[in-house]
């Protein structure tokens, strides 16, 4: 029983230096907007709650339960939103125009997402892939919705 | 009543969905995407999207509500058209958490002084009213410059502007922890011109507020 409970100890020290080493790891992509019901985000293959105002990183999951509803606005201007029991990965985000790094990759693994595109679509158009598990989708702009349907 | 309400609403999806599109929701649905371009209402304009399957064949979509469908292992389907029923009933829950479209005030200074122009001199007090009217702000200040010098030199002046734009809006009141300076140099331009064309709509900070 003690030793469970070290152990459990233990794992919440070695995640928790992760989160602030990965979240160290430069700046956010974007922030939560808007929340309605479970939300959460996944960082580092840890899960918590989503709050209006939290930072998202590259390599970020967004989740949302049955009744949840989740919006962030990424530095470039990027909307994305996730209906209930959604999950996406954010899994590029490279908004560094000066430096000719640019580029957005996001993952739609399931349930319902809205997609409005940003400057780097703008800038450097083939940068920007929205993928589902059977479909890769080539953003032009501007304002997209996917559904991808796995039980 | 539930029952009934339930009935009502698949008679009327199930007209709606007019026989060459159907979009049924079957009890154990086969694994698929959807994907619909639809009008961005800011703007008014249609995009575009390129939609592959990850087993071949693509598709492209250019008008509103036009969409395609990819089953796992197959071509995307033909584009079809969706009603904007259909697009409430399938993603209306997504589309209801969209936040708020970001807005961008430009700055510019007298020609080669510190000084703000009489007009964005006025934008300050703007940017900080729209700023309390957001729910959940966050707020950018970019440095852009034209293409005359060195784009290294550039990336220093423009972050130097946005700088002073930064600490002038701190100053009138702007949380400072809501404000990040960046600076784009010469890469994003807002008239696009060849190298070394000096151009002063591109000698600007730009604040987008989201």
């Amino acid at each position: 029983m003690q030793m469970a409970a070290e152990i459990v100890v233990a794992g919440m020290l070695v995640s928790g230096v992760l989160s602030a080493s990965l979240e160290s790891q430069g700046q956010p992509a974007g922030y939560v907007k808007i929340v309605t019901g479970t939300a959460s985000i996944t960082r580092g293959g840890v899960d918590r709650p989503a709050h209006p105002g939290d930072a998202i990183y590259q390599s970020d999951g967004l989740r949302t339960g049955a009744y949840g509803r989740l919006g962030v606005t990424l530095k470039d201007d990027t909307r994305i939103s996730l209906g209930p029991n959604s999950q996406i990965d954010l899994s590029e985000f490279k908004f560094s125009p000066a430096e000719g790094q640019l580029g957005l990759v996001m993952k739609v693994l399931r349930g319902v997402a809205a997609f409005v595109s940003g400057r780097i679509v703008a800038l450097r158009p083939d940068a920007v892939r929205i993928e589902t598990p059977a479909t890769i989708v080539g953003v032009r702009g501007t304002y997209l919705v996917i559904q991808a349907e796995y039980p | 009543m539930m029952r009934l309400a339930g009935a009502a609403l698949a008679v009327v999806f199930a007209a709606a969905c007019q026989c060459h599109v159907r979009i049924v929701q079957h009890a154990t649905p086969t694994p698929h995407d959807i994907i619909a371009l639809l009008k961005d209402p800011e703007t008014e304009k249609v995009g575009r999207a390129v939609v592959s399957s990850t087993s071949g064949g693509s598709v492209e979509l250019t008008h509103k509500r036009q969409a395609t469908r990819i089953v796992v292992g197959q071509p995307p389907w033909a584009p079809f058209r969706f009603s904007r029923d259909q697009i409430d009933q399938l993603f209306g829950e997504a589309l209801a958490a969209l936040p708020p479209a970001p807005r961008h005030f430009l700055l510019y200074f007298e020609g080669g002084s510190n000084q703000l122009t009489p007009a964005s001199e006025k934008l300050i007090a703007e940017i900080l009213v729209f700023v309390r009217n957001r729910l959940v702000p966050d707020v950018t200040v970019v440095g852009h410059t034209d293409t005359t010098g060195a784009a290294r030199d550039n990336i220093e002046l423009a972050r130097t502007w946005a700088t002073m734009i930064r600490d002038r809006l701190v100053a009138a009141g702007l949380d400072s922890s809501l404000v990040s300076v960046v600076s784009h140099g010469e890469a994003d331009l807002l008239v696009p011109t060849p190298d070394d064309t000096p151009n002063s709509r591109n000698r600007r900070v730009e604040v987008s507020v989201r």
